[in-house]
């Protein structure tokens, strides 16, 4: 099947993707600014144009893990696991794409964006397979993933995103694809300036304490997942060892008289109870997977801050760099040296420069000052519109966040409350077998 | 007791407890009436000296009167059994009110041992007095030794063998006081042994060090007799019935044995899910502290865990201090009547090799002489006492583990209660909408 569109990128235009080193990115741009024109000619899957392209019309499923084969980036043999993705608009249904799980992580600077699901089973406890072939931990990641496309699907603004239109609906190999738009590139130095360490005079006070929040929040969750998982290793051991019993009583039944039923039935209910304990602790590890979406969603906390401090800093590097050149400008025009140049030494040397050359430095510098105000100018605006989008989409995480670890919560309690009950009910129903005895 | 004429058993006869000879007192040599054994009115006086609760002997009781302690009343007591347990009790003995004493040689506990009787042997209808555990050691023994047909209650172990527990605290007494109140009442309920003099001495006497001096010589006697008899003589086939008691009870200890193994992991396993929790409930507080709308949802989770907490470890409790007791009880109960049993081989083995040994004789009419069918009075009594000591076993092991695993499941219902109250009451807290920002 042929790509009508050689270059993707045309789809949308302006392309509001461009994540990241370019701190320019205006996202908001993307609304209402997509090609009218624009189509994708591709195999009859259907048309996919901004019109079908809209938020409530979209239905996500992610389904059939399957094992396979391949070669990774290092090119090195690997197995993963695929999983088929079905997207669904009212009008048609659109194409299936199945996709690698080293799906990549697409960066919006000032949004807070949904982390994947873990890629390696952490903070298990030990009963549960670290496997991530195990077909349970495989499931979880499915709905895991499904999760994490929905939230991208429902995000005001990274539904739109180009990358994910494609990861949704392409065919083959959509990295590919992808990679044509040099986005890959983008990415990788987007990360390093992203671990470059640096000093920031004045940074906007709210992006430090959500910095500090999200910190927290991290080790937080971190030490909450790891103490779970040890109680529920605690937990599985007691009802395992009360499986015992079963076989003990059944052993003693059969010495006694009138006491054998009574025992021989108890110990039924003592088997029960031990099995029990399985379908329990599988139930409680959705809620350890809605809590490990947060703690992966502090990292995208951190990386919107992040984000704010490097245009910050750059904001103060160019007024900075604009103050020293107003002042060599200055000192040249009334002939004091305060500053040290490079320039002023080499004159100290090798003796004054003529009038004609000051005038060409002073004009040179004259025009620099000129552009510097310019992207002094713009940098700020940028600053603060980032700001500005950043702090909305915070706030909208914040919604989110409550509304979503509230109801993490209820169905804990929940499934907490079912498992009194079901403990009351075989511990009564032994009591009865006892009370024949 | 009222009672029709004894039953016909040779030898036997309506005599004063005092007066009769205890089957197998006195040994088969002597030809003793049992004038040795039984001790003469003076001498009970004269252990009674100084003391006036101890109960004076009286010339005898009314001809007609069924003593208890002979066998061949037994049947009789069998009878009346039934009508013991409500109305026609007429003693009742109660251990309480736990002191410590410090004294320069040593410290240690005394328990309060309250007796109500309308009993003839006893000369008020209440007594009170104060004993320590070494005091029910030497009524144990006692019982032993006087009584060796019939099946001795067991003591709480003597010495505390698990290193740290201390046997001053509080559940360490609690569950002694228990422990020896249950062994006062099986002996009361005991149709022979709560006719025991040595009983009756340690209920009423002031100064039971005393009477343990005195009694000492008198009783060695009948002690003797019973060594006598357990010298040197192997059984060739143990009857059936009492084969089967003896496999019963291997297995009955076998598999008590392995249900106090599995007990104690339990307990292990719980206090070990306990320390995860009591770290588990506080993270949450520490969450709780970094959030504003979560804050109180999340304090609450904490709360509700520390519920659960407290409610596990009183369950842990519960059954450290009432299940497990009671189980070792009765392998200790199971050990003395393999001991029992033993002693039973003996005095069979003993009248079958001397009646082997008339047998051998060559006589023209050999007549069974004396001895021998002493021996063979002794055997019968002793299995008779043996058969009816068992099947109030039975019965009484019936109703003590239909109490102790109804108790069991009981302390598990409850923890569960206390957990789902704990659960159920934060759900409305969790759903509740923030009112204002």
């Amino acid at each position: 099947m042929e790509q009508a569109t050689p270059d993707p990128e045309r789809l949308w235009q302006p392309a509001p993707l461009e994540p990241l080193s370019h701190p320019d990115a205006g996202l908001e741009s993307m609304v209402g600014e997509e090609t009218k024109g624009a189509r994708d000619e591709g195999p009859g899957d259907g048309t996919m144009t901004e019109n079908n392209f809209s938020l409530k019309k979209i239905e996500i499923s992610v389904s059939e893990a399957e094992k396979r084969t391949g070669r990774n980036a290092m090119n090195m043999q690997e197995t993963y696991t695929a999983y088929l993705i079905e997207t669904r608009s009212v009008e048609h249904n659109d194409g299936q794409s199945v996709l690698t799980d080293s799906l990549w992580r697409r960066y919006y600077p000032h949004i807070v964006v949904p982390p994947l699901p873990e890629k390696r089973a952490e903070f298990v406890w030990h009963k549960l397979s670290a496997d991530n072939m195990d077909p349970d931990f495989v499931e979880r990641r499915r709905i895991g993933l499904e999760n994490f496309l929905l939230r991208v699907a429902s995000h005001p603004i990274l539904c739109r995103d180009k990358i994910f239109y494609l990861f949704l609906t392409q065919e083959g190999n959509w990295k590919e694809t992808v990679n044509e738009t040099g986005f890959q590139l983008k990415a990788d130095s987007r990360l390093k300036a992203l671990n470059a360490t640096f000093r920031v005079k004045n940074p906007d006070k709210r992006f430090i304490e959500l910095k500090h929040y999200s910190d927290e929040l991290q080790s937080v969750i971190s030490h909450l997942l790891r103490v779970r998982a040890r109680v529920a290793d605690r937990l599985y051991g007691v009802y395992k060892v009360h499986g015992n019993y079963g076989r003990v009583f059944s052993e003693w039944s059969a010495i006694e008289k009138e006491m054998g039923d009574g025992l021989q039935s108890a110990g039924h209910h003592m088997d029960v109870y031990a099995s029990s304990i399985d379908d329990i602790l599988e139930d409680e590890e959705h809620y350890a997977d809605q809590l490990k979406e947060y703690l992966f969603y502090a990292e995208a906390l951190r990386a919107v801050c992040r984000k704010h401090e490097l245009m910050q800093y750059d904001l103060e590097m160019a007024a900075q760099d604009l103050a020293s050149k107003k002042q060599q400008c200055e000192e040249l025009a009334t002939g004091t040296v305060r500053t040290f140049s490079l320039k002023g030494m080499t004159t100290k040397l090798f003796g004054q420069e003529t009038p004609e050359q000051r005038e060409a430095r002073i004009k040179m510098l004259e025009e620099q000052i000129k552009e510097g105000e310019q992207q002094l100018k713009s940098k700020n605006l940028e600053g603060r519109e980032f700001v500005r989008n950043a702090w909305a989409d915070i706030e909208r995480f914040k919604e989110q966040k409550n509304h979503d670890l509230k109801e993490a919560l209820i169905s804990y309690a929940v499934m907490q409350i079912s498992m009194c009950k079901k403990g009351i009910q075989v511990w009564t129903n032994a009591k009865e077998c006892f009370s024949k005895m | 007791m009222s009672g029709g004429p004894p039953k016909a058993l040779p030898s036997t006869g309506p005599q004063s407890l005092r007066d009769m000879p205890h089957p197998l007192a006195g040994s088969s040599s002597e030809e003793a009436v049992g004038g040795d054994s039984t001790p003469s009115p003076d001498l009970l006086t004269a252990r009674s000296f100084g003391d006036k609760d101890l109960i004076l002997p009286n010339g005898g009781t009314p001809a007609g009167t069924a003593s208890p302690a002979s066998s061949s009343s037994l049947l009789n007591r069998l009878q009346l059994d039934d009508d013991m347990d409500g109305e026609t009790r007429d003693l009742f003995v109660t251990v309480d009110d736990p002191k410590k004493h410090v004294c320069t040689m040593e410290t240690y506990i005394t328990y309060r041992i309250t007796t109500k009787s309308t009993r003839v042997e006893f000369d008020l209808p209440e007594y009170s007095v104060r004993r320590r555990y070494q005091d029910f050691d030497w009524l144990r023994n006692k019982l032993e030794e006087s009584q060796p047909t019939h099946l001795i209650p067991p003591l709480p172990e003597k010495f505390v063998v698990k290193g740290v527990v201390d046997r001053f605290s509080e559940e360490f007494v609690e569950t002694r006081r228990k422990a020896l109140d249950k062994f006062l009442k099986r002996i009361t309920d005991h149709p022979v042994l709560s006719f025991n003099e040595h009983f009756n001495v340690f209920l009423t006497a002031k100064d039971l060090n005393a009477h343990k001096k005195q009694g000492m010589a008198l009783l060695t006697r009948v002690g003797e007799s019973v060594k006598h008899v357990a010298g040197g003589y192997k059984l060739r086939n143990r009857p059936l019935e009492f084969a089967a008691i003896g496999e019963y009870l291997d297995t009955f200890a076998l598999k008590l044995g392995t249900i106090d193994r599995i007990a104690q992991r339990i307990i292990k396993e719980e206090i070990e899910y306990l320390v995860e929790l009591r770290e588990y409930g506080p993270v949450y507080s520490t969450w709780s502290a970094l959030e504003g709308e979560l804050a109180e949802p999340l304090e609450g989770v904490s709360a509700c865990i520390g519920n659960c907490s407290t409610a596990l470890e009183e369950l842990t409790d519960d059954m450290t201090e009432d299940f497990l007791p009671v189980l070792r009880e009765y392998i200790l109960y199971s050990d003395s009547m393999k001991s029992v049993l033993k002693k039973r081989d003996q005095v069979q083995a003993e009248y079958e090799t001397k009646l082997e040994a008339v047998a051998l004789k060559k006589e023209e009419r050999p007549k069974v002489p004396a001895d021998v069918e002493k021996c063979q009075d002794r055997m019968e009594c002793f299995n008779a006492d043996l058969k009816a000591d068992m099947e109030r076993w039975q019965n009484n092991k019936r109703q003590d583990f239909r109490q102790l695993l109804m108790g069991m499941a009981d302390k598990n219902i409850q923890y569960y209660e206390k957990c789902l109250m704990a659960w159920e009451s934060i759900i409305p807290l969790l759903q509740e909408k923030q009112e204002a920002k």
